[in-house]
């Protein structure tokens, strides 16, 4: 009977001694046959997912990262020159991916925090008893839905420099500038449209996660706060965002990863850092080194120092975030 | 007693957790092992058919020169060309013409075509010779070829191609010119364009200026006259930065980015002429006589030159089938680009060129399918809806549409663009310093010198 017994359960018999005898052998057997079945059932239902990520993320992505030591020959590998760590110098050293660099920090900086307190400021008005609430729900959540390739064009177009809706309510309609804003012409102000995109975009998700996690929490807390005679605000500051924080925690870090990763309103509205490369983010950069130049080392490198900023940065809010909450 | 039943619990779930762990690995093990059975079983299958049930460790080889015995003697079997295309939609509906007729005259090939967008083309094309799974041949922009050239991607043509001699000697110079890297043709032009001047004649007439101006000097007046940056009218637009945009006026002004042998940029791209030429379109924007939709976020030219806000822009021969489309009632105006100082023209060489790449398995039909693109025939099925025709024995013929000759004309004295893998990024080179002369940041002479630099290292 014993001799049946696999050796790992025999392992645990020995750090629990009095434990493993106890149970009837045969009604051990057919458990673990039960077991041994279900995990093969799973095993199989599992296995083509891990052969699809290893095939189409894990392989990609220590290919991209060989890559990134090479001047690589995509069409002719067996030509490429290795350079070691030429490609990450010259990317560092590089003011064109600098500027990425701080730009995509800025458009992280400005956009994550907005689309938090917006976000969440809608998700405390939807989580209210209103009528049409259902209706709202939608309604906010409709940019996030929409094509980014679609609302890039239309915020293009609202911000086009001869004329546009931006020109004309700031010209015509406000008289806060008695000319026409060249927006798009400039480095600094070509974010205008990028930024704004970015929030407007991501209320919707952010209001929806927020809501989900202000459902959780249970009502009663408010209600004893608000006998005990606290201010709406104090509500808000003492009791909803702290419970709230578990939601922030993980909002902050997929927004920020999200900004980080901006790409594709950058690349339409800029036409890939017009002017003068001064408005690249890091992504539209690699994009424009690998696919226009051809250059699939430089870009490879580009991308790996993305992924260990972004890395870098998310094991970084996790600490900062992951303090306990307290009443 | 309640303690006992915890441990045995705890020491139940302990011991499932690491049993199933062992299992797990073990399922996955059999599951890996199943479809390597199944993979192996595949092969074995094949094996067994080739090899005659004699044994099962001889079948590759087998396989292998039954392969190639195919490929050798293809010559009379059927094959199938590969042409991927970026043409508009009257060019892909002329194309099919082009290759009925060739298929009526070569019936063992098939010509499969597929159309891509230009944006996505260059990267669709890279995925797919990198992926082992690209055409045999393509119609590419031609100031791709000296790249993919580089990468070893294209066949040589010259020497290799039937024909071949005869084709390049029938066609213009200049167009050619752009297949040429390395001392090999990797290419043949197979439609070329340029721009000419397009000027709005109700604008012109309104204003009392009679005709299009012939000199660079009367063009840069007329400009000004024709301008009124309060209402966003302009007398001349440029698309944009990129060095198309401003080619035209560059070429005709004289200006050149590189010595003929590819060398230097010194004393070219920066100059006399050359900055000659950016400082007379710096001065017009900052005159308010050239449009800034240049730098980006604007009214597009093609639209701004049909509702009358630019009097003038620089365009190519596609224009009349989209203002047809767009704006059916306005009366497009071609001219040519007006001389610089000396009386002479010039402007940019545009088009494509038809390629057969490295590894076509179907080499030789995809060489005579290149070779029926450029015959005259061919040609000017094309020339039907627009194309330019790259032969010279074509300019004249009466079959060809009236508003060919002022291009056929301009194409005479136009020029191509730097034939170099990194011509690209010699653009942007030069793209950045027109932005910074128009930005006020750098005279337009600073501005070429740094362009100069910069091209220079890329010249190595």
């Amino acid at each position: 009977m014993r001799s049946t017994i696999s050796s790992a359960e025999s392992r645990i018999g020995e750090a629990a001694p009095h434990t493993g005898g106890q149970l009837p052998a045969a009604h051990r057997r057919t458990r673990e046959r039960r077991n041994y079945r279900s995990t093969l059932a799973a095993a199989a239902f599992l296995l083509p997912g891990f052969l699809l990520f290893f095939l189409f993320v894990l392989g990609p992505l220590v290919f991209s990262f060989r890559i990134s030591f090479y001047d690589w020959n995509i069409i002719n590998s067996e030509l490429s020159e290795w350079v070691g760590l030429e490609n990450y110098t010259r990317a560092l050293g590089d003011p064109v991916f600098r500027r990425a660099v701080i730009n995509t920090i800025a458009y992280t900086v400005v956009t994550v925090p907005a689309q938090i307190i917006l976000g969440v400021g809608v998700a405390i008005l939807l989580n209210q008893a209103i009528r049409g609430r259902s209706f709202y729900r939608v309604i906010y959540y409709l940019p996030v839905i929409t094509p980014w390739v679609i609302v890039s064009l239309v915020f293009e177009f609202i911000f086009v420099g001869q004329g546009g809706l931006a020109n004309y309510l700031l010209k015509d309609v406000l008289h806060v500038t008695s000319e026409n804003i060249r927006w798009l012409a400039h480095p600094i102000l070509t974010f205008v449209p990028i930024f704004l995109l970015g929030i407007w975009k991501g209320i919707g998700w952010t209001a929806i996660i927020a809501l989900a996690g202000l459902q959780s929490i249970p009502a009663a807390y408010e209600e004893a706060a608000a006998v005990d005679g606290a201010t709406a605000w104090n509500r808000l500051r003492y009791i909803t965002l702290p419970l709230l924080r578990p939601t922030l925690t993980f909002l902050t870090v997929v927004l920020t990863i999200g900004g980080l990763n901006a790409y594709i309103s950058n690349l339409l509205i800029t036409n890939g850092g017009d002017p003068q490369d001064k408005t690249h983010f890091i992504l539209t950069l690699m994009y424009e080194a690998t696919f226009e130049g051809l250059d699939f080392g430089y870009g490879a490198a580009i991308s790996y120092l993305l992924t260990a900023f972004v890395l870098g940065m998310s094991v970084i809010q996790l600490r900062l975030l992951r303090k306990k909450v307290e009443l | 007693m309640t303690v006992t039943s915890q441990t045995i619990s705890k020491g139940g779930d302990e011991a499932m957790t690491t049993s199933k762990l062992c299992t797990r690995f073990i399922a996955l093990c059999a599951v890996l092992m199943l479809v390597g059975a199944a993979c192996s079983s595949d092969s074995g299958d094949a094996t067994t058919t080739t090899a005659d049930g004699s044994g099962t460790t001889v079948p590759t080889e087998t396989t292998t020169t039954s392969g190639d015995g195919t490929t050798t003697t293809a010559s009379a079997e059927p094959q199938t060309v590969e042409y991927w295309h970026t043409m508009s939609d009257p060019e892909t509906a002329q194309l099919e013409a082009v290759v009925a007729a060739f298929e009526a005259a070569n019936p063992h090939i098939t010509v499969e075509t597929t159309r891509f967008a230009y944006d996505d083309f260059k990267a669709a094309l890279l995925t797919a010779l990198a992926g082992g799974e690209g055409p045999d041949t393509a119609r590419m922009d031609i100031i791709w070829v000296p790249e993919f050239a580089e990468l070893g991607a294209l066949q040589q043509l010259d020497g290799v191609m039937p024909g071949f001699d005869d084709i390049a000697d029938s066609v213009f110079p200049g167009p050619l010119a752009t297949n040429h890297w390395d001392g090999h043709y990797y290419g043949l032009p197979q439609n070329t364009n340029t721009q000419v001047l397009l000027w709005n004649k109700s604008v012109f007439t309104e204003a009392g200026v009679d005709g299009p101006p012939e000199t660079l000097e009367e063009f840069a007046s007329v400009a000004c006259d024709l301008s009124n940056p309060s209402d966003e009218e302009y007398g001349f637009a440029l698309g944009g930065t990129y060095f198309w945009a401003p080619a035209p006026v560059f070429y005709a002004m004289g200006g050149q980015v590189v010595d003929n042998a590819i060398t230097t940029a010194t004393g070219y791209v920066n100059g006399a002429a050359s900055v000659a030429a950016f400082e007379m379109l710096n001065d017009l924007y900052a005159d308010g006589c050239l449009s800034p939709n240049l730098l980006g976020g604007g009214i597009g030219t093609a639209d701004g030159h049909a509702t009358g806000l630019y009097a003038m822009i620089t365009d190519g021969p596609w224009m009349v089938d989209i203002y047809a489309g767009n704006y059916p009632d306005f009366e497009v105006n071609f001219s040519l680009v007006p001389a610089n100082g000396s009386g002479s023209t010039s402007s940019v060489v545009g088009g494509e060129d038809v390629v057969v790449f490295a590894d076509s398995d179907a080499s030789d039909a995809a060489m005579a399918w290149t070779a029926y693109l450029m015959s005259a025939e061919a040609q000017k099925t094309m020339a039907e809806v627009g194309v330019i025709p790259t032969r010279a024995d074509l300019i004249g013929d009466p079959d060809l549409p009236d508003y060919f000759g002022v291009f056929l004309e301009q194409l005479t004295t136009a020029q191509a663009r730097v034939p170099h893998p990194q011509w690209g990024d010699m653009d942007n080179a030069i793209n950045n310093a027109f932005q910074r002369m128009l930005n006020g940041e750098q005279t337009p002479q600073e501005a070429l010198d740094q362009a100069a630099d910069e091209i220079n290292d890329l010249l190595g």
